[in-house]
């Protein structure tokens, strides 16, 4: 076997399984593990209505920021 | 009649109690109002998915209860301890929501919360019911969300995150990414080191070497530093107060190999160790997050404690009653309580009275009848009617503040024995690394072998006496012994509480329901004359009191074919007993209060609690009931005493009654009248004389004692929270099963010695062959294994004997 062949099988599969433990990791940060049965039921349950459920949250979200920064730039400090 | 269920709830009751309601082709049935309610707002939402997600899981009904509190929640003394504003400039907040039994309850709570305008994110978290709400101020206000979970049928409660529970699930997730990465570099570090060790063996070209070699570099890197990052830290830390401890150790051996292998492979001479260099950490690692593991149970308990105290109490100023924050509530208020409230502050009973359920202070269950004018402390709940009190003292004197205060001191800082062991591996780190150093020293200048490999022989001192010695002697034991005692029903919530219990002195035993049968048992019956037993059958069925229940069970034990007869009417007098009425005939069943007040007379004497049935004036039967001693108690307590283990009876009850059956069982040593912070002292006296104690209880009034003792049993039936705190679970509640634990844990302990002396041996020659350089990698990969075969051989003897 060839040097190379040896450098490139070790590099992808380290960079694969790379992949996988920052996926991981990135789940444990934002909290998707943290509630057991939900993320079994999550696959359970699973329907279209959750994700429109999810963008209206973030609809709702976006719309409550921006009145909050108008809000505060027609804010005028009394003098 | 048919029973039918409930469309909303899935509870069954008979069809004539029921609403019926015709929907098309459907015909609705609910059990109360509040179903109904609910399912129509369910339906009208669009909201009926519900129902099919609930499948066959059945809910509470819903309770309509008129929701007057809501005003408290937009309180600013509510607002300034439970919300926060997050970085958005949105209100934050964290509920416990009750009445969750299942997937499809978080579904329809987190689905109306999303629903209403203003709440910007909600999560509910279904293990343990905590719910996180973010709402914007200006659009919604907190009490308007508390409104909308209780339609639905739900309630919730603040509680409060800045407890023990976050901190404790940050640290989980911090030690488990770490972990992770560890785990992750070893596995593959693991197949490259097999290749290089072949290559060890059967020649491997330079070139090939130098591409696994930096494989290996590349893995270890992130270990030793992201992984590592904990024991750096723990060694930083250690060091600025004057301490060395393993963390040091861990981290000097596993930076002093990693710097080595790069100079290694650098200049292609010699061997690298990046192998090692991940395995310690990682392993070292796990164990480190296994204690963080049984820190966190303890942080649940104080939630769970904390957040079902009151926050606020409702205040009488004259006319106008009034929701004040119990901090800011002086000696002296009045303070209007409902059923089912919990005393926060201490005071005395002004107007009404009520039965107070003392069961969380004494552990008695039998709720006990205050008037004006008694004293009725904190922590107690009233059961029955509404009452008013004055407070004597404040919130933060008061007795329930001073028992979580005690608990939280108690879970907080337990571990004695964990100190020690501390000390102990700072010694060995210290000798060790002393040793190493002198080794490098030694073989450098007098024996002039050059830097290289006198490097590589300390290190190879640090290496072989690190992980094997006092690593694996210990769990490997307590593993065994753990998985043994689980398939008798022992639970051992902390692997190294066994090695505790083993070396117990003092055994310290509640009375109700440890050594008793914990409820009053008929122990003497006079029949005066004849009387049908259905009727006092009918009437103790009819009364949940504790008395009652033992008088049915007596009956049910003694007669058969005993039948209920639908009494005309039936009253509960307060402390005394139950009146009925049959057929003009008047039954009384209760105590001798209940006669003198019905103008009975009757004269009987005893030193137990009595149960006297009389119809229409006559009595024609009388019960003596008592809380009788458990068959194997005596037995028991002898097999302890015979393994050279004091035994000591705890007890909130009376003196006599506490004498009569510690005499009974050949206890010499009772302290009977005792407070929940009482036991609790006791306990701490005993430390001092430097006793091991073990304190076995049930009761939530126990629970501070069984937190400051070293080892904490809760039998399996007991209260939650003691549960909670306790050490070991026994889960079929019998003595016996106590027995084979402290049998066990001495075992445990014995293979426990056997194992470190086997390790020791190991060290001792192993140390001085590494310090003379005997030690190649061949030399230690195979005293390694072999010292850990050993050692786990000897463990295996455990699950024989």
């Amino acid at each position: 076997m060839s040097d190379n062949v040896i450098t490139l099988m070790i590099g992808i599969s380290t960079a694969l399984g790379a992949f996988g433990l920052f996926a991981l990791i990135w789940g444990i940060k934002t909290g998707q593990f943290d509630d057991q049965t939900k993320f079994l039921d999550g696959a359970k349950f699973d329907s279209e209505e959750d994700y429109k459920d999810a963008v209206m949250m973030e609809q709702k979200k976006k719309e409550a920021l921006k009145k909050k920064r108008e809000k505060e730039k027609n804010y005028r400090p009394a003098d | 009649m048919a029973k039918v269920s409930c469309t909303h709830c899935g509870l069954e009751f008979d069809e004539s109690v029921m609403i019926k309601e015709q929907e098309g082709e459907r015909e609705l049935y609910f059990c109360c109002k509040g179903c109904e309610g609910v399912y129509h707002l369910l339906n009208q939402k669009g909201l009926d998915g519900f129902y099919e997600q609930l499948g066959n899981n059945k809910l509470e009904p819903v309770s309509l209860e008129a929701s007057d509190d809501l005003e408290r929640f937009d309180l600013e003394g509510f607002h300034k301890k439970y919300v926060k504003t997050n970085s958005e400039g949105f209100k934050e907040i964290h509920l416990i929501i009750e009445g969750i039994h299942c997937s499809a309850c978080v579904w329809l709570n987190e689905k109306v919360l999303h629903q209403t305008p203003g709440i910007l994110e909600a999560t509910i978290n279904y293990s343990n019911n905590k719910a996180k709400v973010v709402w914007d101020s200006d659009e919604i206000k907190l009490s308007k969300i508390i409104e909308t979970i209780r339609a639905i049928g739900y309630n919730a409660y603040p509680y409060d995150p800045k407890l023990q529970e976050e901190k404790a699930v940050k640290l989980r997730n911090e030690y488990y990414t770490r972990i992770l990465v560890g785990v992750f570099a070893t596995m593959n570090i693991m197949w490259i080191a097999i290749a290089l060790y072949t290559g060890y063996f059967t020649g491997m070209e330079q070139s090939k070497k130098n591409i696994l070699h930096i494989a290996e570099f590349v893995l270890a890197t992130p270990t030793l530093f992201y992984s590592g990052w904990i024991f750096f830290r723990g060694a930083y830390y250690g060091l600025k107060n004057r301490f060395i401890n393993m963390d040091l150790l861990v981290s000097v051996g596993a930076t002093f190999a990693y710097i080595y292998s790069i100079w290694a492979m650098v200049t292609k001479k010699g061997e690298v160790y990046f192998d090692s260099v991940t395995m310690i950490i990682t392993f070292v690692l796990v164990g480190k997050y296994l204690e963080i593991l049984s820190k966190r149970k303890a942080a649940d308990t104080l939630d769970k404690i904390l957040g079902s105290t009151p926050t606020e109490a409702m205040v009488v100023e004259g006319n106008n009653r009034k929701l004040k924050a119990i901090e800011t509530i002086e000696p002296g208020e009045i303070i209007e309580l409902k059923a089912g409230e919990k005393v926060v502050i201490d005071g005395v009973l002004t107007k009404g009275k009520a039965l107070f359920d003392l069961s969380v202070l004494t552990g008695e269950s039998e709720p006990i009848l205050k008037e004006q004018g008694d004293e009725i402390v904190s922590g107690s709940v009233v059961i029955d009617s509404l009452v008013e009190y004055k407070t004597t003292k404040r919130a933060n004197d008061s007795l329930l503040y001073n028992m979580t205060e005690l608990l939280s001191d108690a879970v907080t800082k337990k571990p004695k024995i964990e100190q020690l062991a501390n000390q102990i591996s700072g010694y060995f780190s210290i000798t060790i690394l002393l040793l190493a150093l002198l080794t490098f020293i030694g073989w450098y200048f007098f024996m002039d072998v050059g830097f290289e490999k006198s490097l590589i022989i300390a290190i190879s001192v640090i290496v072989i006496a690190c992980p094997c010695a006092l690593g694996l002697a210990t769990p490997m034991a307590t593993l065994i012994g753990i998985s043994k005692a689980a398939k008798e029903g022992i639970l051992f919530k902390e692997a190294n509480k066994i090695e505790t219990m083993a070396k117990a002195t003092i055994l310290a035993l509640d009375k109700t329901g440890t050594v008793t049968v914990g409820r009053p048992v008929v122990v003497n019956y006079a029949e005066y004359d004849d009387y049908d037993k259905n009727l006092l059958y009918s009437l103790v069925a009819s009364s949940n009191h504790p008395v009652s229940m033992g008088v049915k069970r007596y009956l049910l034990e003694h007669y058969e074919n005993l039948e209920k007869i639908d009494f005309e009417s039936t009253k509960e007098v307060q402390a005394k007993g139950v009146e009925a009425t049959k057929e003009k005939q008047k039954l009384l069943g209760g105590n001798i209060e209940l006669l003198k007040a019905n103008g009975i007379e009757f004269t009987i004497s005893s030193e137990n609690t009595l149960y006297i049935f009389a119809i229409d004036g006559k009595v024609v039967a009388s019960f003596e009931l008592r809380d009788i001693v458990k068959p194997a108690a005596k037995e028991f307590i002898d097999s302890i005493k015979a393994m050279g283990i004091k035994v000591v009876m705890l007890t909130g009850d009376r003196a006599e009654v506490a004498e009569n059956i510690a005499k009974e069982l050949g206890i010499d040593d009772v302290k009977a009248n005792l407070l929940p912070a009482d036991k609790a002292a006791v306990i701490d006296s005993y430390h001092k004389d430097g006793e091991v104690v073990v304190m076995v209880g049930d009761g939530i009034n126990d629970s501070i004692a069984l937190a400051k003792s070293d080892i904490a049993i809760a039998m399996g039936s007991g209260a939650d929270i003691a549960l909670e705190v306790s050490d070991v679970v026994l889960l079929n509640s019998s003595l016996n099963s106590l027995k084979s634990a402290f049998a066990l844990a001495k075992n445990v302990y014995r293979a426990i010695k056997e194992n470190l002396a086997l390790s020791l041996l190991y060290n001792i020659i192993a140390v001085p062959l590494a310090i003379m350089g005997y030690v190649t990698p061949l030399i230690a990969a195979l005293a390694m294994s072999l010292s850990s075969l050993t050692v786990v051989a000897n463990s295996f003897r455990i699950k024989k004997s």
